[in-house]
């Protein structure tokens, strides 16, 4: 048991970070599910990050007051209940009540873990384990939701988070001492949380805009999603080797990792088809950058900074507050541009039918079916095999209406790719901001 | 030496990495897969039917129809399309566009040649009008000569057009039956029209 005491908080720290945008592919289910709006949907995402984010600090400052292995222990135990209370929530209302107390038992659980895992591993290593723990679950987050939902439901997300938070609750109770926190002695590191915050922004349009472009836009189911997604978290283990090899120093390191991460968001912004291949090498460059960057800049903010809890709770909220920004910036960006999107689609979609090497009464059962499927699936993008299903078509006729079927996808596809656009490039925007960060001159001390 | 290689190495391969990525996605079209843009209506474009007989002209029609009142909407045919469509009400600009554009494109069909003589269409026409079987079979036993010398096809689907009350036709774009029935009944009294008009000017 002994042995398995920091993994186990290791593992809550990585399940604590994944929430934060584990329901990303989970998002349309939930909708249908739950009867929700878009609207609604949406702050089951934000209001973990909301709260997590605003959280973070407080919860720090409290911690100094309190027993370490109890606190963190309340914490585990409210992650774990709550997360049981999302899986039987009801209602979209219920759901995101449950997220904003299992946020605030995540905040309690990562900065307890913190102390509790150096206590356990020492200083370095500990913080050190806490801060990968962090970056794995972030970029794994996604990958495990997707895979979950397809193969058993959205519930089951939050379900399978129940018996690892459990079994760290006695895990926190049994780290036998837990050193006497130093008073506070340090500032919080702006430049590090502040470049966190920026690079959390930009990839909340990595993870978040991907999966729905993927699902939504390229009509690709969840587990097909999560599996392309995966090349981010792969990618990002293998950024440490490649810095071992050329060994930069930490700054440009940190600002390398700005760059990928921008590049990579503009080659999502232009692939050339709706093939997932296309989206291969850009992720593999946002999970360089994201490697590269996240637990460097976390180590820059906490590092040999005291008390440790009250730095890592600003960390916490520079990264959680960073994707709740990217999230206010980007939804209504690429909300506004789906609504634009559609009349190009509908006339791109209008063109092939009538010029279509169809029989007249043919294309005319096609472009009624069309009309319906439109009609009831307004807001959202068509299922347009419906409505070739649907449509009363001559059989000599089917190869030529299954090429139109394909061209009318592919134009489909063209418009949900553009619409996310200009997402992808604000977020690239805000990677090159968080480059400035890091290459801005410093302010030279008075000596 | 060493020092400056670790200082560049790592960018060197960031910039090599973010450069050939975004290079083979634009030479392979990357930044303009988007949705196809929709042509001017007031070129004139090629068109096509995969029907034959009355149903292939009248597609014919239609679509060199349509260009032609987009144009004179200022609008694309596709919008003008999915407005007749998906709008209750259409506007009397919209109506007036419609009709020009299809008694033009009639001119055109037959400047160019393209539009069949009459009795190419007569036994097609005959087999989907309400008349009596002998005069369907005296009319059948007609010599095409003679058909076309009485019937101009430009001039049976002019009057067809200006006896179509379009804003009825777009309402009942939804029922074939109707559509039809109205169809029918202005092609058979522009051909009577057609037809006495010919005999006045003979007389």
């Amino acid at each position: 048991m002994r042995r398995a005491v920091a993994p186990l908080l290791a593992v809550t720290v990585a399940l604590v970070l994944a929430d934060s945008a584990v329901v990303t592919l989970a998002l349309p289910d939930i909708l249908a599910e739950l009867d929700a709006t878009v609207g609604q949907v949406a702050w089951v995402l934000i209001s973990f990050n909301l709260v997590l984010g605003l959280c973070a600090v407080p919860t720090a400052i409290w911690f100094d007051r309190a027993q370490p292995r109890i606190f963190t222990a309340v914490g585990i135990a409210v992650f774990a209940g709550a997360s049981a209370w999302c899986a039987v929530a009801g209602s979209i209302d219920v759901l995101v009540v449950a997220r904003c107390v299992q946020a605030l038992g995540g905040a309690l659980a990562l900065v307890g873990c913190l102390e509790l895992m150096v206590a356990e591993w020492g200083e370095r290593r500990g913080v050190a384990a806490w801060v990968t723990a962090g970056v794995v679950g972030t970029a794994v987050g996604p990958v495990a939701g997707g895979l979950l939902t397809q193969a058993i439901s959205w519930e089951a997300i939050f379900v399978v988070q129940v018996p690892f938070a459990a079994l760290a609750v006695p895990a926190a109770l049994a780290v036998r001492a837990v050193p006497v926190l130093p008073p506070d002695r340090h500032r919080p590191a702006v430049r590090p949380n502040l470049t966190l915050a920026l690079l959390s922004a930009a990839l909340t349009a990595a993870l978040f805009l991907l999966v729905l472009l993927l699902v939504e836009g390229w009509g690709r189911s969840p587990a097909t999603a999560a599996l392309t997604v995966s090349v981010v978290p792969v990618a990002a283990l293998a950024a440490r080797p490649l810095a071992r090899l050329l060994r930069p120093s930490p700054e440009v390191e940190v600002a390398v990792g700005c760059f990928l991460i921008a590049g990579g968001l503009v080659g999502l912004a232009i692939p050339p088809s709706a093939e997932l291949f296309w989206t291969v090498a850009p992720q593999a460059l946002v999970g360089l950058g994201l490697g590269l960057t996240i637990d460097r800049l976390t180590a820059q903010a906490m590092e040999l900074r005291l008390p440790r809890a009250r730095h890592a709770g600003w960390t916490i909220g520079a990264r959680h507050v960073g994707v709740v920004v990217g999230l206010a910036i980007l939804t209504p960006v690429f909300t506004a541009d789906l609504q634009d999107a559609q009349e190009p689609a509908q006339e791109a979609i209008a063109s092939l039918v009538l010029d279509a090497p169809l029989r007249a009464e043919d294309k005319i059962s096609i472009a009624r079916a069309l009309g319906d499927e439109l009609t009831q699936q307004r807001g959202q993008i068509p299922d347009l095999h419906r409505a070739f299903a649907a449509a009363n078509l001559d059989p000599a006729e089917r190869p030529a209406a299954a090429e139109l079927e394909r061209d009318l996808d592919a134009q489909l596809e063209g418009a949900a790719t553009r619409a996310f656009r200009d997402s992808f490039l604000i977020g690239a925007g805000l990677a090159l901001v968080a480059l400035l960060t890091v290459i801005a001159p410093r302010r030279r001390r008075a000596s | 030496m060493s020092g400056r290689l670790h200082a560049l190495g790592l960018p060197a391969v960031a910039l090599a990495l973010v450069s050939g990525v975004l290079a083979v996605q634009l030479a392979n079209g990357g930044g303009t897969f988007e949705p196809l843009r929709t042509a001017d209506p007031c070129t004139t474009r090629a068109v096509t039917s995969r029907s034959d007989g009355i149903e292939g002209l009248t597609e014919r029609l239609v679509l060199r129809g349509i260009d032609e009142a987009a144009c004179r909407l200022h609008v694309s045919r596709e919008a003008l399309i999915l407005e007749l469509g998906q709008s209750d009400t259409r506007t009397d600009a919209e109506v007036e566009a419609l009709h020009r554009g299809l008694s033009s494109a009639v001119r055109e069909l037959e400047a160019d040649g393209s539009l069949p003589p009459a009795s190419a269409l007569v036994d097609e026409a005959l087999d989907s009008a309400d008349l009596n079987g002998f005069l369907k079979a005296a009319i059948r036993a007609l010599p095409d000569s003679v058909v076309d010398a009485a019937l101009k096809t430009d001039d049976v689907l002019i009057r067809t057009i200006d006896d179509l009350d379009l804003r009825a036709v777009l309402a009942d774009l939804d029922s074939p039956q109707d559509l039809n029935a109205q169809v029918e009944e202005a092609v058979t009294q522009a051909v009577k029209d057609s037809l006495s008009d010919r005999v006045r000017n003979l007389l």
